[in-house]
């Protein structure tokens, strides 16, 4: 059953559309929804451990490159995803991002985080069926669930636009390597806040920057990130999967 | 617009060039015997650059071909330097190669090094036929460092796609550094003036992927031992590692295996290649980055 979903597409009357939506947003945005953000820290882990975050300073500037090649890497494709919300579009992107995160450790983490995700919005946005029905096609092989997909895909369908979708995706990835950072002590709970509203401005710039591109503009700016990332395997101890 | 070509084909049941066309400013140099061991099927390819460099402006593109069980290696003289932008052009080499069944592609340049204010880009496309292995090492260093250039050029952009039969995408990586007025290049890379990848793929790469990733492992794991785990930044007095290594497989099968390095010198980073890659030799006659 195919589901050809377009963007701003109202399932309901417009007038109570809007509201409705950002609740639906909100629950999105939420770290609690149990989508297992928590088990990756982006390579900050590694990057603490090797003595390359030895600061505070350190820790904004790994996060404002942190957030630079999600910009540069990553939003072509969750924009590529929302634009066009159906299968086709999808699987193609899902295969060209597998390719595309050379690394293991970073394939792996998309990975488990797009399923959970696939998994999370068909059980709990069952106002939109095809979700449903999108991931149970595609369990049956071939399609590997990566996350920047899989999450402009559930953004398109539940009808958000594609500044907003884009957004969001860097606003998580900012709340999740935060959050890694807080868990490895090195930032308590309220500096966390202090610094991720410190860092707000910077994280709206570099979506302006990296929005509404094509996945044959995916690029990665921070090399550090990714040979970093990729000696996760190497640590001695570890809290995190990535 | 014309391209320059080589093609290596088996002739009498050794790997040999039978087209070799250049087009200025590239020039190609394919010297009769490389290396002691006579016994190593393999074809050795100098890519020279008129100039000693690429000039602001020029656009170098070449195809390659690889047939059927052959064997080629392509490498450079010396460091690909990258003059500055004149009147803010840019530079670009593209290479398309395509690799046989059970054939070997090899590229094992130096490191392409950007002048301040250099704008550059290349785009390496392979296409792989079933059997067919492919080494590729991409590096570039900071800049001329002794003049105190260090990551001063303005952009740089390196493209490397493998494909499979029917065109089937296992790899797609491209790397852009480019010149912030709120975040330089330099501030991205810190202290580290090398930056290389390699790619290994294929069967006749598999003992090297096996002992690469061992060596790879022994190195880093040196780095990790921290005393006190969980317990904040650790002491800001403790050195960085100097030489930063990852490896990691790709493609189905994880038929591919990919090494990224971060080096404070050139040299270590010669040195790790000449080591790991010092059992080519059996292929290809010579040692790659003797």
């Amino acid at each position: 059953m195919e589901c050809e979903g377009e963007p701003n597409e109202d399932n309901a009357e417009s007038s109570t559309a809007g509201p409705l939506q950002l609740w639906s947003q909100w629950q999105l945005l939420d770290s609690i929804l149990p989508t297992g953000g928590f088990a990756h820290s982006f390579g900050l882990e590694a990057a603490m451990q090797s003595r390359l975050v030895v600061s505070s300073e350190d820790l904004k500037t790994y996060i404002i490159h942190t957030l630079e090649n999600t910009g540069s890497l990553l939003l072509p494709f969750v924009y590529s995803a929302t634009i066009s919300p159906n299968t086709q579009s999808w699987h193609n992107l899902d295969k060209t991002l597998n390719a595309t995160l050379t690394n293991e450790i970073a394939r792996k983490a998309s990975i488990a985080q797009g399923s959970a995700l696939m998994r999370v919005a068909a059980s709990v946005f069952t106002e939109i069926p095809c979700l449903k029905t999108m991931r149970a096609a595609a369990l049956s092989g071939g399609v590997y669930f990566h996350h920047a997909p899989v999450f402009g895909l559930v953004c398109g369908l539940l009808g958000f636009d594609a500044e907003t979708t884009q957004r969001a995706y860097m606003f998580i990835t900012m709340r999740d390597v935060i959050s890694a950072a807080t868990r490895l002590n090195l930032v308590g709970p309220l500096g966390a806040a202090v610094l991720q509203h410190n860092v707000g401005p910077i994280a709206e710039s570099l979506s302006i920057k990296w929005m509404n591109r094509g996945v044959e503009e995916a690029c990665q700016t921070c090399p550090l990130l990714d040979t970093i990332q990729g000696c996760h395997g190497y640590l001695f101890s570890r809290l995190f999967c990535s | 617009m014309e391209r320059g070509k080589v093609v290596v084909e088996r002739v009498g049941g050794k790997s040999k060039v039978t087209r070799c066309f250049c087009k200025y400013p590239l020039k190609f140099i394919v010297p009769n015997k490389v290396g002691a061991a006579a016994a190593a099927d393999a074809v050795w390819i100098y890519t020279i650059t008129y100039g000693g460099g690429i000039v602001s402006g020029d656009s170098i593109a070449f195809d390659v071909t690889v047939g059927d069980g052959c064997t080629a290696v392509f490498t450079t003289q010396s460091s690909t330097k990258v003059y500055k932008s004149l009147g803010s052009k840019s530079s670009q080499q593209t290479l398309e190669a395509s690799v046989g069944q059970d054939a070997l592609l090899v590229v094992i340049p130096d490191p392409v090094t950007c002048f301040s204010t250099a704008k550059y880009s290349q785009i390496q496309n392979f296409k792989l036929a079933s059997g067919s292995s492919l080494l590729l090492v991409d590096w570039i260093t900071s800049g001329r460092h002794e003049s105190g250039e260090k990551w001063a050029f303005s952009h740089f952009k390196t493209t490397n796609r493998i494909l499979l039969d029917d065109n089937e995408p296992v790899f797609l990586d491209t790397m852009l550094l480019e010149q912030e007025s709120n975040s330089s290049i330099a501030d991205r890379l810190q202290d580290y003036q090398a930056i290389a990848m390699i790619v290994l793929w294929g069967p006749k790469l598999k003992p090297i992927q096996n002992q690469i990733q061992e060596d790879v492992k022994k190195l880093m794991s040196r780095q990790f031992r921290m005393p006190t785990i969980g317990s904040g930044f650790a002491d800001s007095k403790l050195p960085k590692p100097s030489f930063l290594a990852s490896c990691t497989t790709f493609g189905p099968q994880g038929t591919g295996v990919v090494i990224r390095i971060a080096s404070t010198t050139t040299e270590s980073v010669y040195k790790f290649l000449q080591h790991q890659l010092a059992s080519m030799e059996a292929f290809l006659g010579a040692s790659p980055y003797s």
